[in-house]
């Protein structure tokens, strides 16, 4: 129960921080959980009212000035060919050769010569570092009861550990805010060092990989490091498992109430000029005479991150590294990068082991199918479904 | 045999449903650019189709895209993948060694059996015309339409939906329209077709014949604006408008001017998928596709050996 309380705390004081994601789901699951072990300063802690619809929204100048600055300037420098493809091979031999877009979303190659790992064994209280994908669909499945489902796909892409954070340093830098837990910063997608800074080019020293289009942290717990260059698979997942997914939703820029709110606007005629797509009123008179906070009115709609809990994995295509989620309701755009990690919802937590630190497949006993398939899901392959008539 | 009550009341639903559907095909007159292609090809597709599968280059994969277009994806930029587009495919060629799924046009007669937890017996069969065809990938659909107890009827099928039993085709024809919506506004017996409908034999290498009915509108009411849709397969009905709607139609005809559509080349590029990318998802899945066909047929002339249908 402890270990679930520190996720809650966590995920709240993270989500503050990182994610902006409401709290007073996890509220609601607290006061469920009926926890004994709280003091009322944590639960006090607990129940800060943040609103799920964020009308006094937080937003902030992003990528954050303290960031180290990613993108280089193109400088034309006037650079023979026969140098440039000099550089070219010096990068390949190095570090061999970079993500390319549409393809397989296996890491092409694993930086380490043995996994030294301290491994652990997996207890109810760890937490697991998650995976940057990218979203690249939604299709219908079917069950095995003939019941439509959609499922969105998830591609895992090019995935490495970057960086391991030990929960010492961690405290350092930001105090108590994450208790014991440590980060796991997870890069996507190598690509060509020549598109980015040389600082930004130093963040992947340790790890021995290209410089990543796309990284991320994720807080883990200290039995869970994870060594820097260790690749990550879908197959760190498990079919039936629940997973939280985040992503930025799609950017509608400046709209109106309708859009935005769902207003219903005014009449088209009956002597409306003007107003048919005004909100109307937005404040009373007398003592309370002025606009309330968090009035719903025009303005800046989507680009917010958005975490979808506890959506079931159906399906997992070891070839392409594809995670089938169930739902269509992932934020973001087709082709957007999202995050995914083990549910925090603690009644949709998997119950036995999962691959543990992460899925390693040189220590595999035989290899994986190329299509994993939940068992209430149809497989294409098999027969038509047909109903037995009971008598 | 004439399904009950029940079924057809249930259809009903269905079809009050469908009836809503917003349908990806454009409502308004433009000018297709497959579909003048379909015509240059003189509609010869099945023939094409059956010669050129062994050959497999260059263009040779034109004709895939009326036998097969739910293989091309939505072209609209935004939503497309190509990992996504490929793991769609497999499971559509899955699916097919599964059941067959055989070549169909807007205006073919079918007869379509799924599985169904309310139906006696937990299947239900559904003869009809097919009055629509669309999406793509695994969410492909039709549409059949037929009159049950002098009610008409439309059910809307997902071609990949393992709840269907079987598929198949009574009549091949083709149609003057991408879409015979207004058969819903016709008289019924534009629409009614009886369940016990024998499938015609017809040589497989024929091209699919092209059916040049012209239909009769029903007085207005109309459930849409049916003069503004250049429909080619319906009786001209311009004596039923008014005179200011002629005089709007002047109007509509001026504003969306469809003149110059067929010169702009950006729009035709991006309402369709590009030649190559066609030859290259083709290119794929021919070869199965090919094989799917031939054992399918073969094991259709064996069964048709064991089991000679009855002639009435």
């Amino acid at each position: 129960m402890a270990s679930l309380w520190r996720s809650l705390s966590v995920l709240r004081l993270g989500n503050s921080i990182i994610t902006g994601e409401p709290v007073c789901k996890f509220s609601h699951l607290a006061r469920e959980t009926n926890a004994l072990a709280v003091t009322s300063h944590n639960l006090s802690s607990l129940m800060v009212q943040k609103r799920d619809m964020s009308r006094v929204k937080h937003r902030k100048p992003h990528p954050f000035f303290w960031w180290t600055k990613k993108r280089r300037e193109r400088n034309d420098q006037e650079i023979t060919e026969g140098n440039q493809a000099f550089i070219d091979q010096v990068v390949l031999d190095k570090y061999g050769p970079s993500y390319v877009p549409n393809s397989t979303g296996m890491p092409y190659i694993s930086p380490l010569k043995e996994i030294v790992n301290s491994r652990n064994e997996w207890t109810t209280r760890s937490i697991r570092t998650g995976v940057i994908a990218r979203k690249i669909g939604i299709y219908p499945m079917w069950g095995k009861d003939g019941k439509r489902i959609t499922t969105t796909l998830l591609q895992v892409v090019d995935n490495h550990v970057i960086k391991f954070i030990s929960p010492e340093e961690c405290q350092r830098n930001y105090g108590n805010r994450f208790g014991s837990l440590g980060f796991v910063i997870v890069g996507a997608e190598s690509a060509d060092p020549q598109r980015f800074t040389k600082e930004y080019c130093g963040l992947f020293k340790q790890s021995g990989t290209l410089p990543k289009v796309r990284i991320n942290r994720f807080t883990v717990t200290p039995d869970a490091a994870l060594q820097p260059g260790t690749p990550l698979y879908a197959t760190h997942f498990q079919v039936g498992q629940y997973v939280d997914v985040a992503g930025k939703t799609i950017d509608h820029g400046f709209q109106g109430v309708m859009k935005r709110w769902g207003f219903k606007g005014l009449r088209a005629t009956h002597g409306v000029t003007k107003s048919h797509r005004r909100g109307g009123n937005i404040g009373g008179g007398g003592e309370k005479g002025r606009v309330w906070p968090g009035t719903k009115m025009p303005g800046h709609m989507g680009c917010l991150r958005r975490t979808m809990f506890g959506l079931k994995i159906v399906r997992i295509n070891t070839k392409y590294n594809v995670i089938y989620v169930q739902g269509g309701s992932v934020s973001g755009e087709t082709n957007n990068f999202v995050t995914i990690r083990d549910t925090f919802l603690p009644r949709k937590r998997f119950p036995e082991a999962p691959p543990f630190p992460t899925y390693y497949p040189e220590e595999a006993q035989e290899p994986l199918p190329d299509d994993i398939f939940d068992p209430t899901l149809h497989n294409f392959s098999e027969p038509s479904i047909y109903y037995e008539d009971k008598v | 045999m004439w399904p009950a009550n029940r079924v057809a009341n249930r259809q009903l639903l269905a079809f009050s449903r469908s009836i809503w559907k917003s349908s990806t095909q454009s409502c308004l007159p433009n000018p297709s650019p497959q579909k003048d292609e379909e015509d240059r090809n003189g509609g010869d597709v099945k023939n094409v189709t059956v010669q050129k599968v062994s050959g497999g280059q260059g263009d040779n994969f034109a004709p895939f895209r009326f036998v097969y277009p739910e293989f091309l994806p939505d072209p609209r930029i935004d939503w497309r993948n190509r990992i996504r587009e490929k793991l769609e495919r497999v499971d559509m060629l899955k699916r097919r060694s599964v059941v067959e799924i055989p070549e169909f046009y807007v205006g073919s007669i079918m007869k379509v059996s799924v599985s169904d937890l309310n139906a006696p017996g937990k299947a239900n069969t559904f003869v009809g015309i097919c009055t629509e065809r669309g999406g793509c990938g695994l969410r492909a659909n039709f549409v059949l339409r037929n009159v049950i107890d002098g009610q008409g009827v439309e059910i809307s099928y997902e071609m990949y939906n393992p709840t269907i039993q079987s598929i198949s085709v009574l009549r091949l024809e083709k149609r003057l329209d991408e879409n015979l919506r207004y058969l819903r506004d016709c008289p019924i017996e534009y629409s009614a077709f009886p369940f016990d409908m024998p499938q015609e034999i017809r040589n497989p290498d024929d091209p699919v014949p092209v059916n040049t009915m012209k239909v009769k509108l029903k007085p207005k009411p109309w459930c849409a604006k049916w003069q503004l849709w250049d429909l080619k397969g319906v009786e001209d009905f311009s004596d039923q408008l008014e005179e200011w709607q002629l005089k709007k139609l002047k109007t509509y005809n001026r504003i969306n001017n469809t003149e110059h559509e067929k010169y702009d080349l950006m729009k035709i590029y991006r309402k369709t998928i590009p030649a190559e990318e066609q030859s290259e998802i083709f290119g794929e899945v021919h070869h199965q596709l090919a094989k799917l066909t031939q054992v399918l047929r073969s094991q259709k002339r064996k069964r048709q050996f064991a089991k000679p249908q009855k002639q009435a």
